[in-house]
């Protein structure tokens, strides 16, 4: 997978016609494969624009907060990018007119480890579900499959998932990089903000991470896309997918096979109910 | 630093039996903030009362907790003591102590002397996170706003309008009357529709206080309790009502003839016409769809006979603006067409045909002058069969309710059809005969001795043609054998169902409705007329199927709520309620989502401080917000604070003990 | 993801760290967070009626079940309780008209989120219980309690100094 020469086609095309005011795609790292991501005011600057299988952040976090309410951008979208884009969107963050979507009919990206990435393998939707471009071809939706990790860990005792949470959740050191890169935690004062609530107490010990990463995962549940933009940014390389992977697979199974972002108008499963909703867990 | 006052009740030995008082007033003395902690026998007595007001002003007390029986019961008595203590109301807390504990836990007293120290330091906590809150006052705009002039929509106008509280009354067709106006003679007493609903029609003509627009619609509505805003759609009558003597002249010369559908399309009206005689206001209307003056630019007949000139072709629809305190949803229901039912039929033989129609039929002013005749050659039928239930109850081709009506004016009209026509015989298949309701089970009664028609229970299979006779098919059940009877006449008492605009009046007014599309109540026993939305209440067969003395006295009774929320110049709202700090609010919308009551609108605020951009967040509006709390929950800024149930306050309350 | 419960003889063994024990007769605290309009009303009836029920549980009311945020019950197991019961009106009665059914979709995915980072799954209950229903709320309590007191203290992600 290699669009690089697309992606610089339609970027000189839209800075030439006056259409964008910036532009947000990837460049190559200097120091190794991997790419970061790019943002150019410069059309001078757009033979670095690249896009291949190491592209594998998501963008859309370029948009927030309210950056489309001044400025127009072009951005470059995988399918799960724009899951959360079509969320944004929904939810008045970004100003569709603002932003041309360039989306992607992605291959699947690689991991650390130069295999392809987990939540890529179980991608659901590689096509992008908002553009106003598309490169590739669209190779349609795919069968949700529960997550591997939580279907390893659903069958260990439960002591042994409360040692290895426990031990997870002490290596947090509440950063706060996950909400930062994730798209869809762009809320004008968040939750995890120690002066906004009296929520927490003793930010880095294992209950005051796990208090606050099970608010966090909550936050996004029904509305996490899996992009995993936040598990790359944890410095202390926490397995958070495991949280929303499970909430997700709960929401599938029990509420109308809903997944995240693929609809427009569509606000996540928290904010809608079926009168058939599973009824049986409550006395 | 906060002063708490603690005072705990022993009820007599309700409490005290079962809770050692003295000893949770000990532990109660050891909250840090507490600063004073008394027992009392009766704490809700008068004495009780000066005790607790006492403290307060002798400690300056900045929060009270009473621990005595549930705040459901006594609440208000405590709040009202702080209040003449010179206090907040809302900064008093009640610990449940004798419904949660000594009641419970009866043969536990060690248990329930603990349980009822925990519930003290929760109650305690909480309290200090109390703010003072204020009595909510909304102004009102005194004029309510009825839709539908049927019996339903009249009656609550009069109602209202005696009580000289203005009212705006829109009816979407040229005449209010609605479906009784087309009814003869009505069950259980026979008296005559017309001779009971006219007077009723001129008097909202001529009322004072009624406002009477017809043949418009609403078109939009804001705002909320108390203070709506609503547009109105007048529709071009061509007829210049202010002139307009209604003589008629224009209605005789008209050439265009169209089917008449206050007669069920019976006989034929004119594209200028009056809809029935009595019709109020008493003015004709044109019927843009079929007068050629209008489609094709020819003719003008009637503007040339009007003395008046009152005729102008080129009046156009007109938007009214109203505002408005409350509303009044009176859009009665539909019939079901019986289309489905083709093994009777039903579309190819025309001796089948509805209950209205025999009721415009059997109409002294009815197209036929009062007898019942069979369409295809005019001739008096002498046998005639009723079918009950057509679509009511039928879950496989029309809905699954009963029609409620139905087994009463099949009643009435065989009597209708005996008097008519005394040599007739009527013949009545039913599933059930559902006479509840006074003067109903005789009046059934009275229409099967007086008539001596034939009640045959059961489904009707089939229905053919013999000659130029309906043969009907179907089973008695009470004999468990097919019968076949030779009809003249077919009469189907199709199903009510409610109008097909219902939803779209419903979405656009921000109430809900039901799956078949009736308006729902706010509670199917204790709120059968209000809305969920404040303010919007419901009148007849918009809610659900019913007869005239139902919708009567359903009407009057929105009157009544309608006259009760203008009692005062302001409504009084309890401040328990949510707000929105936009500071924090990231205008995701998702609480506009959840809210049941719409209370919560867009507002545009700057960017920053002293900045010209501006970015959209939430905001509730005090006079519909009713404290739910759902906003609360779902916003993950936590923007929204819910008082009397803030964060805080709950959290206190979680790590008291 | 189904989690047993370990029993030994005459001391209770915590469901999330075997390590943890507790006398037989250890009690609990519930946490009880009940909508005002229904569960509230309907446990004052239970008191009225005086039926008895266990003693552990601690009640909050809040407007509707719907007021209740995920985090109250990661609080509660966090600090003062053992368990927690969250009780609202029966579907179709909610006071506030849809309150309980958004609710109902936060609680299924709270509680089986909680047990999947490992709290026992009997730790977090809910019940519809309507203002009629005296005799229902106490026999939701009595096996509310019941089935916490055989999953011992709840030791795990305890905030040592709240
Ligand atoms: C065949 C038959 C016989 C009956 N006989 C009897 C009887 O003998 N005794 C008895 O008690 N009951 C009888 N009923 C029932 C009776 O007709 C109803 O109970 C009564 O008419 C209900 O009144 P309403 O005002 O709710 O509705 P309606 O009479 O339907 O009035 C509704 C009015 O609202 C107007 N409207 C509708 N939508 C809008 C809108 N969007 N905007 C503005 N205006 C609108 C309509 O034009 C109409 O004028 C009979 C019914 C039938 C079908
Ligand atoms: S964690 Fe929650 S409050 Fe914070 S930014 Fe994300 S969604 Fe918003
Ligand atoms: S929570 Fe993580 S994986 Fe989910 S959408 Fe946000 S950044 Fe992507
Ligand atoms: S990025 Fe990692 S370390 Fe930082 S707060 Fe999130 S989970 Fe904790
Ligand atoms: S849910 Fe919260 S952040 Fe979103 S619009 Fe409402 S108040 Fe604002
Ligand atoms: S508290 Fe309830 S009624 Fe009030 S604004 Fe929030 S959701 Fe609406």
């Amino acid at each position: 997978m290699d669009y690089s020469k697309q992606i610089q086609e339609i970027a000189s095309k839209l800075f030439a016609e006056n259409k964008i005011d910036y532009f947000v795609g990837y460049k190559q790292n200097s120091f190794d494969d991997s790419q970061v991501p790019f943002l150019i005011t410069d059309p001078a600057e757009i033979p670095k624009l690249v896009f291949t299988d190491r592209s594998v952040f998501n963008l859309a976090n370029y948009l927030k907060p309210d950056h489309t309410k001044r400025k127009r951008v072009g951005l470059v979208v995988k399918g799960c990018d724009s899951r959360a884009l079509n969320l944004m969107l929904t939810e008045s963050q970004v100003k569709r007119e603002n932003v041309y979507i360039i989306g992607i009919c992605c291959e699947g990206v690689l991991n650390e480890k130069g295999e392809k990435a987990q939540n890529c393998v179980e991608c659901v939707m590689p096509d992008p579900v908002v553009y106003d471009e598309m490169i590739g071809t669209p190779t349609g939706k795919r069968e949700y499959k529960v997550n591997v990790d939580i279907r390893e860990l659903a069958t260990k005792a439960l002591e042994e998932r409360a040692d290895y949470f426990e031990s997870i959740f002490e290596n947090c050191i509440r950063c706060n990089a996950c909400r930062h890169s994730c798209p869809l935690c762009y809320c004008a004062k968040c939750c995890l903000d120690q002066e906004t609530s009296t929520l927490y107490h003793g930010a880095n010990t294992s209950s005051g991470a796990m208090h606050a990463l099970m608010t966090w995962s909550l936050h996004l549940a029904g509305r996490c896309v899996d992009c995993r933009n936040c598990e790359k940014a944890c410095p202390s390389h926490l397995p958070l997918h495991l949280l929303h992977k499970q909430n997700e697979s709960v929401i599938y199974e029990n509420f109308q096979q809903h997944l995240a972002g693929m609809e427009k108008d569509d606000r996540g499963a928290f904010y809608k109910y079926s009168l058939s909703d599973p009824d049986d867990f409550i006395l | 630093m906060a002063r708490v006052g603690v005072f705990v009740c022993f009820c007599g030995a309700n409490i005290a039996g079962v809770v050692d008082v003295p000893a949770v007033v000990q532990e109660a003395k050891k909250i840090k903030e507490v600063k004073i902690a008394i027992e009392y026998k009766y704490v809700c007595s008068d004495p009780g009362q000066q005790m607790i007001r006492d403290a307060i002003v002798q400690n300056r007390l900045t929060s009270v907790v009473v621990a005595a029986c549930s705040p459901r019961m006594h609440e208000k008595t405590f709040r009202k003591a702080l209040s003449d203590a010179g206090m907040n109301p809302y900064l008093l807390e009640i610990a449940n102590i004798r419904e949660h504990s000594s009641w419970v836990h009866q043969k536990d007293k060690k248990a329930a002397t603990e349980k009822a120290s925990d519930l003290i330091r929760m109650a305690v906590a909480k309290s200090i996170a109390n703010e003072q809150l204020h009595e909510i006052s909304v102004p009102v705009t005194k004029r309510a706003l009825v839709i539908g002039g049927g019996i339903a929509g009249i009656q609550a106008a009069l109602d209202i309008a005696d009580a000289r509280i203005p009212v705006t009354l829109v009816e979407k067709s040229p005449s209010i009357g609605g479906r009784m106006a087309q009814l003869d003679e009505t069950f259980p007493t026979l008296d005559c529709s017309q001779c009971i609903l006219t007077p009723k029609m001129v008097d909202v003509a001529s009322h004072p206080y009624i406002e009477l627009i017809p043949y418009s619609e609403v078109i939009e509505l804001q705002g909320y309790v108390g203070n709506y805003k609503v547009k109105i759609k007048k529709k071009a009558s061509y007829v210049d009502f202010s002139t307009c003597t209604g003589c008629g002249t224009c209605t005789q010369k008209c050439p265009v003839k169209v089917p008449n559908e206050f007669n069920m399309n019976i006989d034929k009206r004119k594209a200028i016409y009056t809809p029935f005689p009595q019709a109020v206001p008493n003015k004709p209307v044109i019927d843009a769809e079929h007068c050629t003056m209008l489609l094709k630019g020819k003719c003008g007949i009637c503007a040339k006979f009007c003395e008046k000139g009152s005729i102008n072709f080129k009046m156009v629809d007109e938007v009214i603006e109203r505002e408005i305190g409350a509303v009044v949803i009176a859009t009665g229901y539909d019939l079901w067409d019986p289309k489905p039912y083709e093994e009777y039929g039903v579309g190819r033989y025309k001796d089948i045909i509805t209950s209205l129609e025999f009721e415009r039929m059997v109409s002294a002013s009815g197209p036929t002058n009062g007898v019942p005749v069979r369409p295809s050659d005019g001739k008096v039928p002498k046998n005639v069969v009723f079918i009950k239930c057509i679509g009511s109850r039928d879950e496989a081709k029309g809905i699954e309710y009963c029609s409620k009506i139905c087994c009463m004016y099949t009643a009435k009209h065989a009597i209708l059809l005996h008097h008519k026509v005394p040599d007739s015989h009527a013949y009545i298949f039913y599933m059930d005969i559902r006479a509840a309701g006074k003067g109903y089970e005789e009046f059934v009664k009275r229409a099967q001795v007086e008539t001596a028609a034939t009640y045959l229970r059961g489904r009707v299979s089939k229905i053919y043609k013999k000659g130029d006779k309906l043969m009907v098919r179907g089973e008695d059940a009470q004999i468990g054998q097919v019968v076949e009877v030779e009809a003249d006449l077919v009469v189907l008492a199709t199903a009510v169902i409610a109008p097909k605009d219902n939803p779209a009046l419903a979405r656009l007014l921000g109430v809900s409705y039901d799956k078949y599309g009736y308006m729902s109540e706010a509670h199917p026993k204790l709120r059968p007329v209000e809305t969920a939305k404040a303010g919007i209440f419901l009148a007849g067969c918009t809610q659900a199927p019913k007869d005239i003395p139902d919708t009567v006295a359903q009407a009057s009774a929105c009157a009544a709520k309608v006259c009760g929320l203008f009692a005062g110049d302001t409504m009084k709202k309890d401040p328990m309620i949510s707000t929105i700090n936009n500071e924090f609010c990231s205008g995701c919308q998702n609480c506009i989502t959840v809210c049941p009551y719409q209370a919560i609108v867009t507002e545009e605020i700057p960017l920053g401080y002293g900045s010209k951009e501006m970015r959209t967040v939430a905001k509730i509006n005090e006079g519909v917000c009713q404290g739910c709390g759902s906003c609360v929950a779902i916003c993950r800024s936590m923007a929204i604070t819910l008082a009397g149930f803030t964060d805080t306050q709950i959290i206190n309350e979680i790590v008291a003990i | 993801m189904e989690t047993e419960v370990k029993e030994a003889q005459g001391k209770i063994i915590s469901a999330e760290n075997p390590d943890i024990t507790a006398p037989a007769d250890w009690q609990p605290v519930i946490m009880g967070i009940l909508c005002n309009w229904c569960s509230y009303a309907g446990s004052d009836l239970t008191g009225t009626s005086r039926i008895q029920y266990p003693p552990n549980i601690r009640i909050i009311r809040v407007p509707c079940s719907s007021r209740v945020d995920p985090w109250f019950i990661i609080k509660s197991l966090q600090t003062t309780a053992d368990g927690v019961l969250i009780s609202g009106c029966h579907p179709g009665d909610c006071h506030y008209i849809s309150g309980n059914y958004y609710a109902r979709r936060r609680f299924l995915v709270t509680k089986k989120l909680l047990n999947f980072v490992g709290y026992h799954e009997n730790r977090i209950q809910f019940s519809w219980v309507s203002a009629a229903e005296g005799p229902k709320f106490a026999k939701v309590v009595a096996k509310v309690t019941e089935d916490i007191k055989k999953l011992g203290p709840l030791h795990r992600y305890k905030k040592e100094n709240f």
